[in-house]
């Protein structure tokens, strides 16, 4: 306990000692957790938004008005032990006609030939939702099974597929672009915090050849350049997410327009999951300062 | 105390800095070990304390055989030698009473541990009085003084001093050599490498003389022959 708190002491002082180079190490340490947040933004914004157009999507089964009730329920009952569906909801004639009149208000000539019409010539629907955007083969393959041909009038599947496609697209360029930058900078950042634990280990090399001959051990004399880049990785997580905080509430209006309808706040989402965000943050800068730091001590401090 | 036994001792590619040396030496003893600069003085002190591993030969430190000594055991036995070399000098930025707390500090002892021995050592080099000067307000005895100090506060059974007399003038080179007898008489086995003929002559103590890495003369009382 004590010689941990001497390793700090110790650590801090090399921390001072050397203002710049470590001002310079955790700027690279902040560009590096920086884009790495960028990847993961950008991974959830794609990823929210191809899961509510997938959301979106349904297949709508139109039967004759002559279909009765019953029938329609029996196939909903069916469609509902299949595992490939999510849900089966059923609309009845009268309200298939109301949502009907409902959307074409404003066509005139829609509205007079409903008037003229006494009968309700829509008949009942099922809306299907399957629980994957592949299954809707499968369901399409069951509802064309001979005996419904002549109670089904059309089946119409809402396509999605050209807009999940372009924001597949669109989501996976931006992923790699900024994967690949994000890599750049965890090898700067590697590179840079072994340059300068390696700097301070030259700076304390007296020191350091004074603990050896006196009987300090071996992890007495590596802690504190470990623990001095762990300090840099906590200072820059800290950085980082104080950043990247303002940053986010900035745009999120913007991405939630871009998105709209698909209930995505960004500036929320990080307030919700601030402790995972800052924890994930943290281990990326510890894990990325420890490997380097133990490269430097391991090859500076042989034992 | 210490049994160096038929080592020889190769740095990379081929230099022999030690040949075939055989001796050993008791408990409380005090010994000069002598010869010509480049004859394996510095590198026989380096294989006591571990700082090299002999490439034949064993070396027996106070019964226990570290001729493999393992990386983790080192400093075990670091704490049980002091260590006076030419070139581990005393940190500049730190006091007389730091320096020498230094060393416990490194090594994990208890503050309370830390007040109460390192006046203790400081007293006994007689710098009781200077213990908040830095390095550049003491004079070359003075430094090498507190870096014996520094040397004694793990209360070792051995002290191996190698040159410790090298850039002194004669006042300050008798006044570290008493100090040596001094703590020589506590009990401890000291190990003096040097090249000054008038303190070995003086001293009448066993002289181990070293010629090219060989041993080629081990007298008790003895002289400085070359
Ligand atoms: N680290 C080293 N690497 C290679 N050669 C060395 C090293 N240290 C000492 N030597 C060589 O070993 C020989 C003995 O050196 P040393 O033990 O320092 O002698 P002394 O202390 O008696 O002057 C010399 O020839 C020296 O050049
Ligand atoms: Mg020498």
């Amino acid at each position: 306990m004590i010689s941990f708190y001497r390793a700090l002491k110790f650590a801090f002082q090399s921390f001072k000692r050397n203002v710049w180079l470590s001002a310079a190490t955790i700027l690279i340490l902040v560009l590096t957790l920086f884009s790495v947040s960028l990847v993961g933004t950008i991974n959830f914004i794609g990823d929210r938004a191809i899961r509510s157009v997938k959301d979106k999507v349904d297949l709508s089964v139109y039967f004759y008005p002559e279909v009765g009730e019953k029938e329609v329920q029996a196939i909903q009952a069916r469609l509902q032990t299949l595992p490939s569906v999510k849900n089966v909801n059923y609309i009845p004639k009268e309200q298939a006609l109301e949502e009907f009149i409902e959307k074409h208000k404003d066509d005139p000539v829609i509205s007079e030939t409903l008037e003229i019409l006494d009968d309700n010539p829509l008949g009942a629907t099922l809306v299907i939702q399957a629980k994957d955007i592949e299954k809707y083969s499968e369901i399409l393959n069951v509802m064309s099974d001979p005996n419904y041909s002549d109670m089904i009038y059309e089946k119409d599947i809402e396509d999605y597929q050209t807009i999940i496609r372009r924001l597949t697209n669109m989501t996976d360029r931006i992923y790699q672009i900024t994967f690949v930058i994000s890599m750049i900078f965890i090898i700067i950042a590697i590179l840079v915090v072994f340059n300068t634990i390696r700097i301070t280990i030259y700076t304390h090399r007296e020191e350091i050849g004074i603990m050896r001959l006196v009987g300090a051990t071996n992890w007495f004399i590596r802690g504190p350049f470990i623990l001095e880049s762990m300090i840099y990785a906590v200072i820059s997580t800290i950085i980082s997410v104080g950043i990247l905080y303002p940053i986010l509430r900035l745009v999120s209006p913007q991405v939630t327009t871009f998105f709209e309808g698909y209930n995505l706040n960004l500036a929320n989402y990080f307030s919700d999951h601030f402790i995972e965000i800052l924890g994930l943050q943290l281990i990326v800068a510890l894990v990325l300062s420890m490997i380097s730091s133990m490269i430097a001590v391991g090859r500076h401090l042989r034992a | 105390m210490i049994k160096i036994k038929n080592v020889t001792k190769i740095y990379k590619p081929e230099t022999v800095a030690l040949k075939n040396c055989n001796f050993r030496i008791r408990p409380g003893e005090f010994v000069s070990i002598v010869g010509q600069s480049g004859t394996g003085k510095t590198t026989l002190a380096r294989l006591i304390i571990a700082e090299e591993k002999p490439n034949k030969g064993s070396i027996i430190v106070g019964g226990w055989d570290i001729s493999n000594i393992r990386s983790s055991d080192v400093p075990i036995l670091r704490r049980q030698i002091g260590v006076v070399f030419q070139d581990f000098k005393l940190l500049p930025r730190k006091t007389v009473y730091e320096n020498v707390a230094f060393a416990l500090e490194v090594a994990g002892a208890a503050p309370k541990k830390i007040r109460n021995i390192v006046p203790q050592a400081l007293k006994i080099v007689n710098l009781e009085n200077k213990i908040d000067r830095f390095p550049n307000q003491l004079s070359g005895g003075e430094q090498q003084r507190v870096v014996i100090a520094r040397s004694l506060v793990h209360r070792p059974k051995i002290i191996i001093a190698d040159e410790p007399t090298g850039n002194l003038d004669s006042i300050n080179v008798q006044e570290i050599i008493d100090l040596l007898l001094k703590i020589n008489k506590f009990g401890t086995t000291v190990v003096l490498v040097t090249h000054n003929r008038d303190i070995v002559n003086s001293l009448k103590k066993r002289v181990i003389t070293l010629d090219e890495g060989q041993v080629i003369s081990d007298q008790e009382a003895g002289r400085y022959l070359l």
